[in-house]
């Protein structure tokens, strides 16, 4: 082998290498970022919710698996003290709620905001910060979590993470969450997207299902 | 020689746990400071592997391509938002970034960059400039979290400082442009 096959060679080699590595650490080019490998991941696998307890707005108790019991849940994660993400998500997830029929709300569907701040977000909070996004509290309740474990566990499964930070904030990433009616997450949405949100929503709706 | 053993020392220390974890607890450190000393560990070391199989390198990395190539996708890949997350959340990742920075980048990069042509050079540090100062675009521009193991204001700092790593390789560039290189061999 002459040298110019040689360096030939090598490159070729190098060159897939780099093709399999940037391959294999993106799920075939489709996630650069953690967050974008982390929906793939759980729109791929559906993983089923941990069970967790919840205390409402209205002070009322309730399993979450009891809550949505044969019908599909429209989640959000939030904290009533955020300034920045959480009221535009609550807002676009109040227009959601708008866009979908009348008749399958309570029956087919609920929604619900979940807050990962439950020493601060009492039921007195909530009640107080649902009525800024016409949430009724019934087929739409915000809640936060009874058990620091248990809330752990479900923004584990979801793959939630939240930072606290030297302010009494939390850093953390947002989307809208879809579970299904046997409690599996079905879709993660963007929850820029009000109107692609909703239409997803209406067409698992429409087909029916798990 | 001499080199190879500080460069030996150098990857022992940044591989002690306690100063991965100093390093890796700060953004911009963490890409800016831990990874290219990573690289200059392999670099130094590089010499050691050159004496020990000067036939391999002159054979498969004779004019310098192949391993510049090496080293430019080896970094590229660290600068993938998720490659920097992944390192701290798996640890084959983390694993993977000890050696690949070091050994694929360091040595390749020690090994070709005297082989290389002045345009050769040239096209890797344009490459570099371009790639950094779109790091920067995207990470001081992104209103969401990138990496979720860090905050958004480190995010920008990290932004912020390979835009001035940017501006100086273009300032490099532009010189060689403007002025006259034989004044000063």
């Amino acid at each position: 082998m002459s040298i110019h096959q040689r360096t030939l060679l090598s490159l070729v080699v190098i060159i897939l290498f780099g093709g399999v590595l940037f391959y294999l650490s993106t799920d075939g080019f489709r996630a650069f970022t953690s967050e974008s490998a982390r929906t793939l991941d759980l729109m791929e696998n559906n993983p089923p919710l941990p069970p967790v307890t919840l205390q409402d707005s209205e002070f009322r108790t309730f399993d979450l698996d009891e809550f949505s019991e044969d019908k599909y849940v429209f989640m959000t994660f939030m904290y009533t003290n955020c300034a920045t993400v959480c009221p535009q998500m609550e807002m676009n997830m109040a227009e959601v709620y708008e866009l979908i029929p009348p008749e399958s709300i309570g029956k087919d569907i609920v929604f619900l905001s979940i807050s990962f701040d439950p020493t601060r977000d009492d039921p007195e909070t909530l009640a107080k910060y649902r009525t800024y996004y016409g949430s009724d509290g019934e087929t739409w309740r915000m809640a936060r979590a009874q058990d620091q474990e248990e809330l752990d566990s479900l923004l584990h499964t979801l793959g939630v993470i939240v930072i606290p930070d030297e302010y009494g904030n939390f850093q953390h990433n947002a989307a809208f969450y879809l579970v299904g009616k046997t409690g599996r997450l079905l879709d993660v949405l963007d929850f820029t997207e009000i109107e692609e949100a909703a239409a997803a929503v209406n067409a698992v709706l429409a087909k029916g299902g798990e | 020689m001499k080199q190879a053993v500080y460069g030996l020392l150098l990857y022992l220390f940044l591989l002690l746990p306690p100063v991965a974890d100093l390093l890796e607890s700060i953004m911009i450190v963490h890409m800016h400071m831990q990874m290219p000393l990573l690289v200059a560990a392999g670099f130094l070391m590089g010499r050691f592997l050159q004496n020990k199989f000067p036939l391999f390198f002159e054979k498969w990395n004779h004019n310098g391509v192949p391993g510049i190539v090496l080293f430019v996708i080896i970094w590229s890949y660290w600068m993938i938002p998720r490659a920097m997350d992944e390192a701290l959340t798996f640890q084959t990742v983390e694993w993977f970034k000890f050696f690949s920075l070091p050994f694929l980048a360091g040595v390749s990069l020690r090994d070709s960059w005297k082989k290389l042509t002045n345009a050769g050079k040239n096209s890797v540090l344009i490459y570099a400039a371009a790639m950094l100062l779109f790091m920067a675009f995207l990470y001081i521009g992104a209103d969401e979290q990138i990496c979720n193991n860090y905050l958004e204001i480190e995010q920008q700092t990290l932004g912020w400082g390979s835009l001035a790593i940017g501006v100086c390789i273009v300032i490099y560039l532009l010189q060689l442009l403007f002025i006259d290189q034989s004044e000063f061999r």
